[in-house]
C-alpha cells in the first residue's frame, strides 16, 4: 500500500518536471531530431547527470543499495530502440 | 516560488534537476526505477485476462510484464495528474483535437492525419519499448544512470531512426 501511494506520488512529480520542460509538445520533441530545439537532450543529461551523483554518493555512503539494473541484450535495445524512435518522432512523446 | 510554479515553461537543466532528484528519491525509497511504458503493458495484459484469457497465459505475460496494477500504474497515473497540475498552474491546459502550432502549419489542420499518426506511433513507441526492456525514462535514463549498455545502445538507436523520419516527414521543411 505504501509502495502504491509512493509510485503515484514519485508519478506527480514526474509528470510535472515534464509538462515544466515543455515535453508534453509534439514539436518539442520532434525538434530535437531536426536540431532547431535541443530541449530534449538537455533535460534527459541534466536529469542522467543529478541523478547519477545523487545515487551513486547515496549508495557510496552506505545508505541505500542499487536497484537491478535494466538488462542489456543488444540486439533487443537496437532494434527495440530503432521502433522506438521512429514512433517517437512521428506521434511526438 | 509561487512565481516559479505558475511558470509556462523552465530551463530544461532546472526541469532536468527536478526530475533527477525525482528519481534520487524514488530509488532510495523504495528501489524504483521510474518508467512509464511498463504500466501500458501491465494494462494491457489485464485486458488480455478479461477478453482472450489464453493470450494472457503466454511466456511474455507470466514471467515478462506480469498483468495488474503495479507500481508502475500508479507511476503513470500519477503524471497525468502531475502534468495537469503543472499545466493548470501555469494556464497552459487547454483541451484541443490537434493542438500543435507547429504540426498545424506544416501538415494542415486536418484531424484525422494527426490522429492516425499519434496512433499510429503511440503503436511503435509501446511495441520499441516492449522489445528494448524500457522506454525513455525507464531505460535510457534509470539505466543511463548506472552506466547500463542498455541505455546507451537504445539511445543511439533511438536517434539513428528519429532523424531519418522526422526529415522523411518534413523533407524540405527540415
Amino acid at each position: 500500500m505504501f509502495e502504491m501511494l509512493f509510485a503515484l506520488i514519485i508519478g506527480f512529480g514526474f509528470g510535472f518536471a515534464l509538462q515544466k520542460a515543455g515535453l508534453g509538445k509534439y514539436h518539442k520533441i520532434v525538434n530535437v531530431f531536426r536540431f532547431t530545439d535541443l530541449a530534449v537532450l538537455k533535460f534527459m543529461m541534466t536529469t542522467l547527470a543529478v541523478s547519477m551523483v545523487g545515487t551513486f554518493a547515496l549508495n557510496s555512503l552506505g545508505i541505500i543499495a542499487l536497484p537491478a539494473i535494466p538488462p542489456t541484450y543488444v540486439v533487443g535495445n537496437l532494434i527495440g530502440g530503432l521502433i522506438f524512435g521512429v514512433g517517437m518522432a512521428g506521434a511526438g512523446f | 516560488m509561487m512565481k516559479l510554479l505558475q511558470q509556462k515553461e523552465w530551463s530544461p537543466y532546472l526541469a532536468g534537476t527536478l526530475l533527477g532528484l525525482v528519481y534520487i528519491v524514488s530509488i532510495a525509497v523504495a528501489g524504483i526505477i521510474p518508467g512509464a511504458s511498463g504500466a501500458f503493458e501491465n494494462i494491457g495484459g489485464l485486458i488480455a485476462q478479461a477478453i482472450y484469457p489464453d493470450l494472457a497465459k503466454n511466456t511474455y505475460f507470466q514471467f515478462v510484464m506480469p498483468p495488474g496494477i503495479t507500481t508502475a500504474v500508479m507511476i503513470l497515473l500519477g503524471i497525468f495528474i502531475g502534468a495537469f497540475v503543472s499545466a493548470k498552474l501555469s494556464g497552459d491546459f487547454k483541451l484541443q483535437v490537434v493542438s500543435d502550432p507547429q504540426w498545424k502549419r506544416v501538415f494542415g489542420a486536418a484531424v484525422w492525419k494527426r490522429w492516425l499518426v499519434l496512433f499510429l506511433g503511440g503503436i511503435l513507441l509501446e511495441f520499441g519499448a516492449g522489445i528494448a526492456g524500457g522506454c525513455t525514462s525507464g531505460l535510457a535514463i534509470g539505466g543511463g544512470l548506472f552506466l547500463a549498455p542498455s541505455a546507451f545502445i537504445f539511445i543511439a538507436a533511438m536517434f539513428i531512426s528519429g532523424i531519418p523520419t522526422a526529415w522523411l516527414m518534413y523533407r524540405r521543411k527540415y
